[in-house]
């Protein structure tokens, strides 16, 4: 039994998503990976899945600058979603701004926020989190 | 004739101490003097006594006459001489006269030329009354008024009263020196001499007056001086009671604070400089905290990967991602750098520069990407209107406006530009209006402007475009403003402010 079946990397710069994407694997807490440009197509997903009792993800790793749909928005947007179970959202950013970690934890659904790089140390403790917040 | 008038007059004939009453108290003394031997002469107790002296105890009477003041004297001969040669009988004559404790007595004296069978004068009585207690009060009064009147001319305070109605009941000779358009000032309207923007603060004030009249308020106002400009008075307002107890006049006085309310205003235009640069030197360091570190992240991470791996082709492809990522990263500091340089030069001089010329060059620039993209370039811009510019800022505004609406096509529309101006009080107004692809506002508004933000998944979005061109807009003093709707289309205009 993995710790997070489904996870969302929802992230805009494609190399980031790709590493993001390949470090993960490498744990073998994680299961299966989707990997989403910016919130909207996450969230589109989301509310589709909402209705049609698709796999919802376990964990969403949500980095916060992007175009289209921003980490907020996508925060704001998501918390309005009636989904069967509850989700855990880290934040995965380059942004180590304290107005922006003040601003992650106003949110009860984010349950961890990361800096960039991500290495096997940094997925071990979003492991263990994980297992603490039984996501 | 009174019965008791008649008595009186008997009394004084034959009681000399009724006579003696009378004299003495009504009078400062009486002189009888020899007209034909004018050493002779005399005065009676009460006027020694007047003048200081003991009549019992003067030594020397001729001595003791010094006490009159000689030219007064002389005056006194002057006028008895004049009375003989013009058949007058009576004269007035001020006589001044030294106390003997030194202090001057102020005497009036009327006098009477007694002449005898013949007609000629030979006696001359003089009546004397003391005004001196008169004459000081008026010397002090005097005085007072010479001394409130330098205070209230003097060169630093305006005082000026109004009555109930605010017109001028009183200004001082600096208030009229410097605001007095028009010598009839007094009974004109107090409130037409301020600024109008400043009549509800004046006549808050003045309300204030009339309910508490015991105590001053002070207020700032500003008012237009003689050579044309605005100088801004501190006043200290007071209700004044007349005899009914009810406000009267207005006293207001008032000083000079425009030099103190000009740097109050610069220290508050450079404090408000400080916050925005101090925002702007968080944001950039927030920037350089994101963007350099998401770059310096993938480089990290992916020279790790490189270490671990085996696979040839995975190898090639990490390398092939690492090219990218510096290539970026140099691209990133590029950005930066542009920025910095943009918020650095805010004091560049402008020049004036035809607006129709700059957006043709412009437009000529992009001539190719227009060509290739079929843009319909529509242009309103009369070639006689100039703006004031830092060169350098209008080409780097005009070619991001006109380069993104070019980028950011309608791709369903036949695809328009359309550029046009008009004035807006100190401002002339670029209009640049697109039929692209629009941005929403509804849930963008605050980042349309902001730095790294890109609104559409454009490759070649850098996200500094328009956050470099409000820096540039600004330090102009300009303002750069956008109405925007997804599919519809924008419009950005931008403010050349020409006042400065």
């Amino acid at each position: 039994m993995k710790v997070f079946d489904l996870a969302y990397i929802i992230e805009d710069d494609p190399i980031t998503s790709i590493i993001t994407e390949l470090i993960v694997k490498q744990n073998s807490a994680f299961g299966e990976v989707q990997t989403y440009m910016n919130g909207q197509e996450a969230f589109d997903k989301l509310s589709a899945a909402e209705l049609s009792e698709a796999k919802i993800p376990d964990l969403i790793l949500l980095d916060l600058n992007m175009p289209i749909m921003d980490g907020w928005e996508f925060l704001d947007a998501f918390s309005a979603l009636r989904l069967p179970k509850p989700v855990c959202v880290y934040v995965l950013t380059s942004s180590i701004h304290p107005d922006d970690i003040e601003r992650s934890k106003s949110y009860k659904e984010v349950k961890g926020y990361f800096t960039k790089p991500l290495d096997d140390e940094v997925v071990q403790q979003m492991v263990h989190l994980g297992q603490e917040n039984k996501c | 004739m009174h019965y008791l008038s008649d008595e009186l007059s008997q009394l004084q004939k034959t009681q000399s101490s009724i006579s003696d009453f009378i004299q003495e108290s009504s009078l400062a003394g009486l002189w009888y003097w020899d007209l034909r031997n004018p050493e002779n002469r005399w005065a009676t107790p009460k006027f020694w006594r007047t003048v200081g002296y003991d009549p019992k105890s003067i030594a020397h009477e001729a001595t003791a006459w010094n006490a009159v003041n000689p030219e007064d004297l002389a005056a006194l001969k002057e006028q008895v001489a004049a009375c003989e040669a013009s058949y007058t009988e009576s004269f007035e004559q001020v006589v001044r006269c030294t106390h003997h404790k030194g202090s001057s007595a102020w005497l009036y004296c009327r006098g009477l030329l007694i002449r005898d069978e013949a007609g000629q004068p030979y006696r001359m009585l003089g009546v004397l009354t003391d005004f001196t207690q008169q004459r000081n009060e008026e010397v002090y009064a005097q005085e007072v008024a010479n001394h409130y009147g330098t205070i209230l001319s003097n060169q630093s305070v305006y005082i000026i009263k109004t009555d109930a109605q605010g017109n001028y009941t009183y200004v001082n000779d600096l208030f009229y020196e410097r605001f007095g358009h028009d010598s009839r000032i007094i009974g004109t309207s107090s409130l037409q001499s301020i600024i109008q923007e400043d009549w509800p603060k004046c006549l808050a004030v003045v309300e204030r007056c009339f309910v508490e009249p015991e105590l001053s308020h002070q207020v700032i106002l500003r008012k237009p001086y003689r050579d044309g400009t605005v100088k801004s008075n501190h006043w200290e307002f007071k209700g004044m009671l007349n005899g009914a107890g009810e406000v009267a006049e207005i006293l207001c006085v008032g000083y000079d604070v425009t030099l103190l309310v000009d740097n109050l205003e610069k220290s508050r235009q450079l404090l408000d400089l400080t916050k925005q640069q101090n925002t702007r030197l968080q944001n950039f360091a927030y920037i350089i905290s994101h963007n350099i570190r998401s770059h310096s992240a993938n480089l990290t991470s992916l020279v790790k990967l490189m270490q671990l791996t085996t696979d040839k082709a995975q190898s090639a492809m990490f390398l092939q991602m690492l090219k990218t990522s510096t290539d970026k990263l140099a691209e990133t500091i590029v950005n930066l750098n542009e920025i910095v340089t943009a918020n650095s030069n805010a004091n560049q001089p402008k020049e004036l520069r035809s607006l129709r010329h700059e957006v043709d060059k412009t437009l000529q620039a992009l001539n190719i990407l227009i060509h290739e993209s079929s843009i319909s370039i529509g242009i309103d811009i009369p070639a006689e209107v100039t703006v004031s510019v830092v060169p350098a800022y209008l080409d780097s505004i005009l070619l991001n406006l006109i380069s993104n609406a070019i980028k950011y096509r309608s791709t369903t529309a036949k695809p328009t530009i359309h550029l046009s101006c008009y004035r807006d009080a100190d401002f002339i107004v670029l209009v640049i209006k697109d039929n692209g692809l629009g941005i929403d506002l509804s849930r963008n508004r605050n980042k349309v402007f902001g730095m790294y933000k890109t609104f559409h998944n454009n490759a070649d979005a850098r996200g500094v475009g328009l956050f470099i061109t409000k820096n540039q807009i600004e330090a102009m003093n300009g303002k750069i403003e956008v109405e925007s709707e997804v599919g519809i289309g924008s419009t950005f205009k931008v403010y050349f402010n020409e006042s400065i």
